[in-house]
């Protein structure tokens, strides 16, 4: 590909014409050398022959002839023909001269701009590589495959900014860096470049300051590179390269990798806004998935209520029986006191995600208000087994901590199995409430799903309820200044944990802030 | 024999039994009670009942397994349906297991009492197709 510029070419071309180079001649230092060859044997050809007539005209001095032969003549002539030889091998030369100077312009030329015809080819590919892939892990792919290919490199990483003190090695191709391999800002070759946000390019006559001990390393590379990658001003990490002993890195090397890194930087936060639009999107279609899910299951839950409120009205139309339609109107009551109870649920979880409603936190006997609950569950039909001491005081609210423990007790019943016990754990300044089941447990996947509003982990909708009842009770323990987990039980099934504030705790406070 | 049909109702929540047995009663039917699938059989078994009105979602056994489990059987009683599952994919599970029709709660009750003379009414061999009602 013709690479170097008009001009040189036209002024090339001109000096081969007039140093007498022929028009089919390549013009190079070749022929260059050849022509001035050419000049400098005619020179002497020209200097024998005029030497030889010289010589004539001294010998033949005196005798009769042509005037134009009188030695005086004849010398002057050879004197003026050597002269016109020496301005034209001159004139040459200096023409030689200037076209040798232009070859070896255009021979540098031509190398450089061979160079940055191969830098813009590698970087437009490396460019495309980047722009055809959008998810994370495949960015740092294609950049770690570019970078070694481009630059003739054996092994390279990309480590990204974690927090802001420390980097995370997220790529990793060959080499001795484990991927994940984590390096405080300021530490190590990584830590620092990325502190100082300046390149560095290590070569075997490396100074120990800047790296020591690295020469001790087993299997250290004869050459590395290491440079920031920036993007709008912002640090995203660093990109390493390093190449075997035979290959050593230099200044053009680096500026490929400096040209490189701009593109990387792009497309790493390219893919970051790409991977949080792709969470923002998911969140979005999970939180539709939860609420079609919550609609269903609502209407689902209200169809039962209604179902029997209609059947007790259309009952009590056809009974004469006094009994019976008091029978039903009880049906009516309990049916209208479930539907109040969904909704009061639904306010309640719309209240605590809210936030907007702390409860007032007292002094409550837990031990007195579990004996109270397990009272009413039992009339509910969900016996319990209590294990809770004569008294136990803690600092919450008392209604909440009714629909905390109504709301487990219900929660064991559906979904784990009888026995459900009900238990006090006090510990100095802590108290945990325990509502275990004999059911089959709670998956570790699902431990911390289950607290998320609307989820069900019957998906089949086989049990009844709307996915609010364990929500309200993590909302209730965390406005109480406590927390819910829930853990396998020692002897199977699922522990529903509370922890409380207990009043020493509380004292403690007090004397604290005193 | 009686001269009233026998309605077994089954359903988990006992207040839907009993608005449903005064109903049924007062419409002229015999009706008997199950709380879940398990007792339904037993009483399918036992007391040969003409219709049955069947809630899918209830413990012990649920709706599909009494449906499923009536499906094999040369002699079986009709069903209708009664769920609070909405989705046609349960209706045509239901359809396909030979429910003769499906009632989505909360019925209306005079509707439902008609739903339960038509499917008795029926006299076709199956008494499954022309009888669903969704």
């Amino acid at each position: 590909m013709d690479v170097i510029p008009t001009e040189i070419r036209d002024r090339i071309k001109y000096e081969a014409r007039v140093a007498g180079l022929g028009q089919g001649t390549a013009v190079s230092i070749e022929a260059v050398e050849r022509r001035r060859l050419q000049i400098w044997v005619l020179g002497g050809v020209l200097v024998v022959a005029l030497s030889i007539a010289f010589g004539i005209s001294s010998l033949s001095g005196g005798r009769e002839g042509s005037r134009w032969l009188q030695p005086g003549v004849l010398q002057v002539a050879l004197i003026a023909l050597a002269l016109g030889f020496c301005v034209y091998a001159i004139e040459k030369e200096v023409h030689l001269h200037r076209l040798s100077r232009l070859i070896v312009d255009e021979r540098v030329l031509n190398s450089a701009l061979s160079k940055s015809l191969q830098q813009h080819s590698a970087l437009m590919a490396a460019g495309r590589a980047l722009n055809s892939v959008l998810d994370l892990d495949e960015v740092l792919d294609v950049i770690l495959a570019s970078a070694l290919d481009m630059l003739r490199a054996s092994a390279g990483s990309v480590m990204l900014l974690e927090g802001d003190d420390a980097l995370r090695a997220v790529a990793v191709r060959g080499g001795e860096t484990p991927r994940n391999a984590r390096v405080m800002m300021g530490e190590s070759i990584a830590g620092k470049v990325a502190r100082a946000r300046e390149p560095i390019i290590l070569n075997d006559q490396m100074d120990d300051e800047r790296l020591p001990g690295r020469d001790k390393r087993s299997g250290a590379p004869g050459s590395a590179m290491c440079i920031p990658l920036q993007h709008r001003g912002h640090l995203l990490g660093v990109l390493n390269v390093s190449a075997p002993r035979a290959r050593a890195f230099d200044e053009y090397d680096m500026q490929l990798l400096s040209l490189f890194a701009e593109p990387v930087a792009a497309a790493i936060a390219k893919a970051g806004l790409y991977e949080a639009e792709r969470a923002h999107v998911s969140k979005l279609l999970e939180a539709g998935r939860q609420t079609s899910q919550f609609v269903a299951s609502v209407s689902h839950e209200l169809r039962t209520p209604i179902t029997s409120i209609r059947g007790a009205i259309a009952a009590s139309r056809v009974t004469t029986e006094y009994q019976q339609r008091a029978e039903l109107l009880d049906v009516m009551e309990r049916q209208a006191l479930r539907l109040a109870h969904m909704v009061e649920e639904m306010l309640t979880a719309a209240k605590l995600e809210r936030n907007d409603s702390m409860p007032l936190l007292r002094r409550v006997d837990l031990a007195v208000l579990i004996r109270m609950s397990a009272l009413d569950s039992q009339v509910a039909g969900r016996p319990v087994e209590l294990a809770v001491p004569e008294h136990c005081e803690v600092r919450a609210d008392p209604e909440s901590l009714r629909r905390i423990i109504g709301n487990l007790v219900e929660n064991a019943h559906k979904y784990g199995a009888v026995p459900v016990r009900i238990v006090i754990d006090q510990d100095a300044g802590k108290t945990v409430l325990s509502v275990i089941d004999s059911g089959p447990g709670v998956p570790p996947a699902e431990r911390e799903k289950i607290f998320d509003r609307f989820y069900r982990s019957d998906t089949n909708g086989e049990k009844p309820g709307v996915g609010l009842g364990l929500p309200i009770v993590r909302g209730l323990a965390e406005a109480c200044g406590g927390s819910v987990w829930v853990e396998d039980a020692p002897g199977g099934g699922a522990a529903f944990r509370v922890s409380l504030r207990t009043r020493a705790v509380d004292e403690q406070e007090v004397a604290s802030v005193s | 024999m009686s001269a009233k049909p026998k309605v077994l109702i089954v359903d988990d929540e006992p207040d839907v039994l009993l608005t449903l047995r005064v109903i049924l009663e007062a419409s002229g039917f015999d009706p008997a009670l199950a709380a879940d699938g398990e007792t339904a059989l037993r009483r399918i078994d036992a007391e040969h009942p003409d219709l049955v009105l069947l809630d899918i979602m209830m413990p012990v056994l649920d709706g599909w397994f009494v449906l499923a489990e009536l499906a094999g059987r040369a002699k079986k009683p009709k069903v209708i349906v009664c769920s609070a599952k909405s989705g046609d994919a349960d209706k045509a599970r239901a359809r396909d297991l030979g429910a003769d029709a499906y009632v989505v709660k909360p019925w209306d009750p005079t509707a439902l009492m008609q739903t339960i003379r038509d499917v008795l009414a029926a006299k076709n061999a199956t008494g499954t197709v022309e009888n669903i009602r969704v």
